[in-house]
């Protein structure tokens, strides 16, 4: 199992305050290419930056390839992921897109991971005019011609469904050939199956117990071996799955500098993907984080996860909501799988292992949690427990991996 | 490993299988319609399912068969609170993941309903 950090850039506005400090978007921004620079020193595989726009303070990352841009001269061996870009044409132009990761994959010398997905949010959805019902549609018309964009010399033009192009010369062109490992974000099982029929990785974010990752991974490899119709020019088979993440010396440490994060992750992401309070935002006029904290339900999830940390994974699910996306944000609020000790992160993490995870990435970055707390934790990871992990990916999982992938008829590009 | 195979009703099974084939072929706008066909035959074959809800994390209760994804080929929400249920066509051309993604949720629902 490989491991990654994903950063929403959360920027939670201080509690008694309508706005932000004017320092805090920088110190954000800034905190983050700390946490990275230090992550590939200690040999972490990835970092996935989401695309958002107009989310306050629940994601500042708008512009994630200005960041990626900025990593690529600081660090030397990180997979620099976007997790993901927004392809369809009224978020970004797809000759945009091809040329952005193009030219990134130059300036990280062939590192970049090209994550894809539509977004669900009204604020997004209606801030750029993209109609809520055509938005899969859209991804996967523009997806599949970014992708010949950056094969194809020259592109021979487009006239689609939803946008349209004469031929032009897409330049430059990626390090990686034919262009960069694809992915998609799924947060629902069958955005993970499509993900295996178009031969892409799957960036889920429905937070998976180990139990649900092994029956995903089992049918995932399944699909992409016997009904691949790859969307790229290339297969990038792989599963990765996002879980909160926090360490100390003990688990009653990381626990107490976890508080705040996961909650208010799940609580802000809750609010901009529920249509009830999401369509409604009044832009610039709401203190997410004060609600959040004096929503007496989501202070009482984060002593929850002070237990759950503890519980067994039948005992985890009582009370969970039944739909799959709901299910997602009341895991981002409560898991604590990757919240604790060493001694404790060893064995939950194995648990994910054990069912053939490709890559867990671990969210540090979420709401008032603190740098120095981040910085510790990536740093006691990086050295307590990567190295045996690393170790077995290449021993046991790589085998697994080729014996799934054995036949396949289409060329592979896979950093995992 | 869900296929629909794996269905027990002949003629569920029948559209299960067409609409693998359909959208094994790329004629993602037909594999959709027989999809519909599929789930609506699947209600009638278990209309237990139009009692059932699904719990939400704000503690509401929506329709467990509302969870048919909206993506063109919409199950309208009346129809299913009056027990008749109907899809709507709000679009005449579908893409593959489209497809994809109606034939996942089909399948597992019709599997998980031991239909």
């Amino acid at each position: 199992m490989k491991f990654g950090l994903f950063y929403e850039l959360q920027t939670p506005k201080p509690y008694d305050r309508e706005t932000w400090d004017p320092d805090d978007e920088r110190r954000v921004f800034h905190e983050m290419l700390d946490q990275v620079e230090l992550a590939d020193q200690l040999g972490f595989d990835y970092v996935f930056e989401v695309e958002h726009h107009f989310l306050e303070e629940y994601s500042h990352s708008s512009a994630p390839e200005l960041m990626m841009a900025a990593l690529s001269q600081r660090t030397k061996q990180i997979r620099l992921g976007h997790g993901i870009v927004l392809t369809p044409p009224p978020y970004n132009h797809p000759a945009r897109v091809a040329e952005r990761i193009a030219a990134l994959d130059i300036l990280s010398n062939g590192r970049v991971e090209f994550g894809t997905g539509e977004s669900a949010s009204e604020m997004e959805l209606g801030g750029f005019g993209v109609d809520r019902g055509l938005k899969k549609s859209m991804w996967e018309e523009a997806t599949r011609e970014i992708a010949n964009m950056m094969v194809s010399e020259p592109y021979a033009g487009f006239d689609g469904e939803f946008f349209a192009m004469p031929a032009r010369n897409v330049i430059p062109k990626p390090v990686q050939k034919p262009h960069p490992p694809m992915w998609v974000a799924a947060s629902r099982r069958e955005t993970t199956m499509v993900a295996a029929r178009f031969g892409i990785a799957s960036l889920g974010f429905g937070f998976e117990t180990p139990e649900e990752l092994g029956d995903r991974a089992n049918e995932y490899y399944r699909l992409l071996r016997e009904e691949s119709m790859p969307i790229g020019h290339a297969l990038n088979p792989g599963l990765a799955v996002l879980n909160t993440f926090m360490m100390g010396k003990t688990d009653a440490e990381a626990i107490r500098r976890s508080a705040g994060g996961p909650g208010f992750f799940a609580h802000s992401l809750g609010y901009y993907y529920t249509p009830a309070t999401g369509a409604s935002h009044p832009p610039g006029g709401r203190n997410l984080y004060r609600a959040y904290r004096d929503a007496s339900p989501e202070r009482a999830a984060q002593a929850d996860t002070e237990q759950r940390g503890f519980l067994s994974e039948a005992e985890i699910r009582k009370g969970e909501p039944e739909d799959e996306v709901q299910r997602a944000l009341y895991r981002a609020a409560r898991s604590g799988n990757a919240i604790g000790s060493t001694k404790r992160l060893r064995k939950t993490l194995k648990l994910y292992e054990a069912q053939h995870l490709d890559v867990m990435v671990f969210v540090a970055q979420a709401g008032d949690r603190k740098h120095e707390h981040i910085m510790e934790s990536i740093d006691q990871f990086g050295r307590e427990l990567l190295p045996e992990f690393h170790e077995r990916h290449e021993t046991v999982h790589r085998a697994w991996r080729e014996q799934r992938l054995r036949g396949l008829e289409f060329p592979i590009n896979s950093s995992i | 490993m869900a296929t629909p195979d794996e269905v027990v009703h002949p003629e569920l099974r029948e559209l299960l299988q067409s609409a693998h084939g359909l959208m094994r072929s790329g004629k993602a706008t037909d594999a959709v319609r027989t999809l519909a066909n599929a789930y609506l035959l699947l209600l009638s074959l278990k209309p237990e399912l139009l009692e059932q809800a699904v719990s939400t994390m704000s503690g509401r209760t929506v329709p467990t068969v509302m969870r048919w994804p909206a993506l063109g080929a919409d199950l309208n929400v009346d129809s299913v609170l009056a027990k008749q249920p109907r899809i709507e066509f709000t679009r005449d051309r579908f893409a593959l993941s489209e497809a994809m993604t109606y034939y996942e949720f089909a399948l597992e629902t019709a599997i998980a309903a031991g239909a």
